[in-house]
């Protein structure tokens, strides 16, 4: 991308090819880009407009409402976000899929930060031996029903703890800390240790503070991560249906061919009920979808800075 | 760095072979015995059948809800008292208390003379606990055994003797022998001014240990998983000599006519989707180079961000967009009807199965490809000035620039992310197709991931679905080593 400046002194005269195939490109990537976009919006101004219009597929670039006539014009509403609170089980799976992003990610960063330190210190007994023993793990894994087979014996299913522990030890994050540690001048560690520190002290006073920058970049792609996971759901939670995560709980509501009945909470006072009504089945799994993306979208301006530190350290090699 | 230099051990050195053996055996029976704690399998607790099969040790002695939960009318006939699973509840505890102090006594095993020394007592003192804790499990049985009888509800309580008491038993025995053995052969203390320590070596292993512990139960212990192979397993059975059947499944790749056709079938998918893939894999080096030739930062930065968000929203998410765009109440239809008054619009595009392949494809790259060109662009970024500055001094326009500077530039990043995907051509997930998937296209989606979910998962075919994992980990480790091999061979760099 630094390329620009030197190019605009160089292009002092563009021909008229040059200014085509510009055109051409600019052309190219905003197609793209619109691709890339106009589904996320079409799905909100759909969770917004009236729902008639909606079921009538009158909404197709503006968000609509009624007027008095039936005819659409623009406008709001946010009744069906306020309705979810009766759609059966929701609650449950974004409470879980919370839950399990806050204690995932912060044990995931907590033991990269600790395993990421002690990697890099020679002095451990087989150092080498053991920081091979958790990279292999990358590239290997024993299969998907060997893997269902020991999370069945260790109990592990059925158990919200399979959303934390497994997620721990993440190998590929262990790297990248180790990576970033080891470019932090080693005159600071000394200094500590002479002052008699120890090596809680030190990982603790000096290692993490300095080490923010990496931690923030794991941190935020395993929220991402857990956030966004439904394979782990799929195939653990089986007889807990309360265990759900949110992507696995709208995998059910897009796959669901049952009335509006099924997906909506029993019971419920007469107002519910009538706000119930009033939805329709793709209009619920529209906007459960938009909620399940609301919040990749609010992280997202945050995570940018860190994609190109997170993806170029990932060809460090170990 | 200046550490804590090895500690001068003299009495280590004199002690022969035998005393380390000793240590040695003492502190994988602390390991084994520590882990096992957490182990459903090795539970000792677990004197009933009604006990929760998925409780570990650990769990029997905290969580009285866990171990009840399936002996709901048991409990409320007092067939089994609430006092016996009191009992066992604290019997479990005391095992455990042992064993923690068997397992602080390995770790302090590895410490110098004094430490050592003090830390061979635990185990002499833990062992006894187990003992007294195991003691007590069999009292809680008896105890069952006999209130059981005498209320003549010993067929719905189904006591046993779990397999894990007997193991405990031999670990307890262990730990105290060993543990006996090595304190008495440790000299006596000597010097009482030297202080206890460890050396740095073994305390940064000990600290290590718990993330080690972590990976080995979870990324090594599955491979444990491989036994199923060779037994003609049932969900909810058991294996043993009986249905053992050794290769018989292996066979059932080749002989059995109704899993080749299947296998033929998802190799087919499997392999023309990662060719795809594979085939299509430029396209965000075209991305990058494309974008670098605008001018505009600002632009550059827009399109980046914005072309970036697929990634980061899961297969589920991408589905529920196909839906809001391709199906029969999509975008598309309802475009076609009420803006270009089309009529009988309602095509589910989504059910339609003609294209699969490609369509897969596309889905991939609306997702992936903004994503993969960042690591382009920063290449792109890093390419030295100086040779585009030449190179035009030189009289070579913009296409020869991109054509002689900038794609071999890049071509180092693009070797490794290529022969990564030759690595992973068996492994192209699941999620995708999983979500994707319906009745019309069933038959040209199922990938090899996809297939072993399906009949290990859904149909309850454990030891084929296996054999089929396993097979596709062997050649997966092989194409990555191989992968690895022409990457070292050509370019003088392993990527592993």
């Amino acid at each position: 991308m630094s390329k620009k400046d030197n190019g605009a002194s160089m292009h002092i005269r563009r021909t008229v090819g040059d200014k085509v195939f510009e055109t051409a490109v600019i052309i190219l990537f905003l197609l793209f880009t619109f691709i890339c976009i106009f589904p996320f919006y079409y799905l909100l101004i759909n969770t917004i407009s009236d729902n008639d219009l909606v079921t009538g597929g009158r909404v197709n670039f503006i968000p609509l409402l009624k007027d008095a006539a039936g005819n659409g014009v623009l406008g709001v509403q946010f009744n069906n976000y306020i309705a979810l609170q009766n759609v059966q089980d929701l609650g449950s799976s974004v409470f879980v899929t919370v839950a399990r992003t806050i204690l995932a990610t912060a044990l995931m960063v907590i033991t990269s930060a600790w395993a990421g330190y002690l990697v890099t210190k020679q002095k451990m007994w087989k150092r080498s031996f053991w920081y091979r023993f958790l990279v292999v793990t990358m590239y290997f894994n024993a299969g998907l029903v060997p893997w269902y087979m020991n999370m069945l014996m260790m109990g592990l299913t059925d158990n919200f703890l399979a959303y934390i522990i497994p997620g721990m030890v993440w190998p590929y994050n262990i790297i990248l800390v180790k990576t970033y540690i080891e470019s932090i001048p080693s005159s600071l560690e000394e200094s500590a240790v002479i002052d008699g520190a120890s090596t809680l002290t030190v990982w603790r006073k000096i290692i993490v503070p300095l080490s923010i920058p990496i931690l923030a970049t794991i941190a935020i792609f395993g929220a991402v991560g857990n956030w966004n996971s439904f394979q782990d759901s799929l195939l653990l939670m089986n007889n807990r249906p309360d265990l759900y995560t949110l992507q696995h709980r709208l995998y059910i509501y897009l796959n669901s061919s049952s009335n509006l009945g099924a997906m909506m909470s029993q019971g419920g006072t007469v107002s519910e009920q009538a706000a119930a009504s009033m939805l329709n089945q793709r209009v619920i799994q529209y906007t459960v979808s938009m909620v399940s993306i609301i919040p990749i979208l609010l992280v997202y301006p945050f995570m940018q800075r860190f994609f190109v530190k997170g993806i170029m350290l990932g060809a460090v090699k170990g | 760095m200046e550490g804590i230099n090895r500690i001068p051990d003299p009495a280590e050195e004199k002690q022969g072979f035998g005393y380390k053996a000793v240590l040695w055996i003492f502190r994988l029976a602390a390991l084994l015995g520590g882990m096992a704690m957490f182990f459903p399998p090795a539970n000792p607790g677990r004197i009933s059948e009604k006990i929760n099969e998925a409780a570990s040790l650990f769990t029997t002695g905290v969580s009285r809800d866990t171990i009840t939960n399936s002996m709901g009318r048991i409990l409320r006939s007092q067939w089994i008292q609430d006092a016996d699973i009191t009992l066992l509840m604290i019997a479990c505890c005391i095992v455990m208390a042992g064993m923690i102090a068997c397992c602080a006594g390995a770790c302090m095993s590895l410490g110098n003379h004094k430490m050592r020394r003090r830390g061979l007592l635990l185990p002499v003192i833990g062992a006894p606990v187990m003992g007294i804790g195991l003691f007590l499990i069999h009292q809680a049985y008896v105890s069952m055994l006999a209130h059981g009888e005498e209320v003549g509800k010993l067929d719905t309580i189904k006591l046993i003797l779990p397999g894990g008491f007997p193991a405990f038993c031999v670990i307890a025995g262990l730990l105290f022998l060993t543990g006996l053995t090595a304190l008495l052969m440790t000299r006596p203390e000597t010097d009482s001014s030297v202080k206890m320590e460890m050396d740095e070596k073994y305390r940064l292993f000990l600290m290590m240990l718990p993330v080690i512990l972590l990976s080995f139960i979870f990324a090594y212990l599955p491979i444990w998983g491989w036994r199923y192979a060779f037994f003609d397993y049932k969900p909810g059975g058991t294996i043993g000599m009986d249905n053992f059947v050794g290769l018989k499944w292996f066979g059932s790749l080749f002989n059995d006519p109704a899993t080749v056709s299947d296998l033929i079938r998802v190799l087919r998918n499997t392999l023309i989707m990662s060719g795809l893939g594979i085939a299509t894999s430029w396209l965000p080096i075209a991305f990058a180079v494309l974008l670098a030739e605008i001018r505009s930062t600002k632009f550059q930065r827009t399109v980046q961000t914005l072309t970036t968000i697929p990634n980061f929203i899961s297969w589920v998410l991408v589905y529920a967009i196909a839906i809001c765009i391709f199906s029969t109440d999509g975008f598309i239809n309802s475009f076609l009807t009420n803006v270009l008054h089309q009529t009988g619009a309602n095509t589910n595009y989504l059910q339609i199965a003609d294209h699969t392949w490609l369509k897969m494809l596309l889905w991939g790259t609306w997702k992936g490809v903004g994503w993969s060109a960042i690591v382009y662009i920063a290449g792109i970024a890093g390419i030295d000035q100086q040779l585009y500055e030449a190179a035009r001094v030189d009289g070579a326009n913009r296409f020869r620039c991109i054509w002689h500077i900038t794609i071999p530039g890049l071509m180092p990043t693009y070797m490794v992310m290529l022969l990564m995907g030759i690595a992973g051509i068996l492994s192209n997930g699941m999620e995708q197709y999983l979500v994707f998937e319906n009745a019309m296209n069933k038959d040209v989606i199922e990938v090899l991931d996809l297939y072993v979910y399906h009949i290990g998962i859904g149909q309850n075919q454990i030891p084929l679905s296996t054999v089929v994992g396993i097979s596709k980990s062997l050649v997966g480790v092989t194409l990555l080593f191989a992968a690895n091999g022409i990457s070292k061979a050509v370019r003088g760099e392993s990527i592993i």
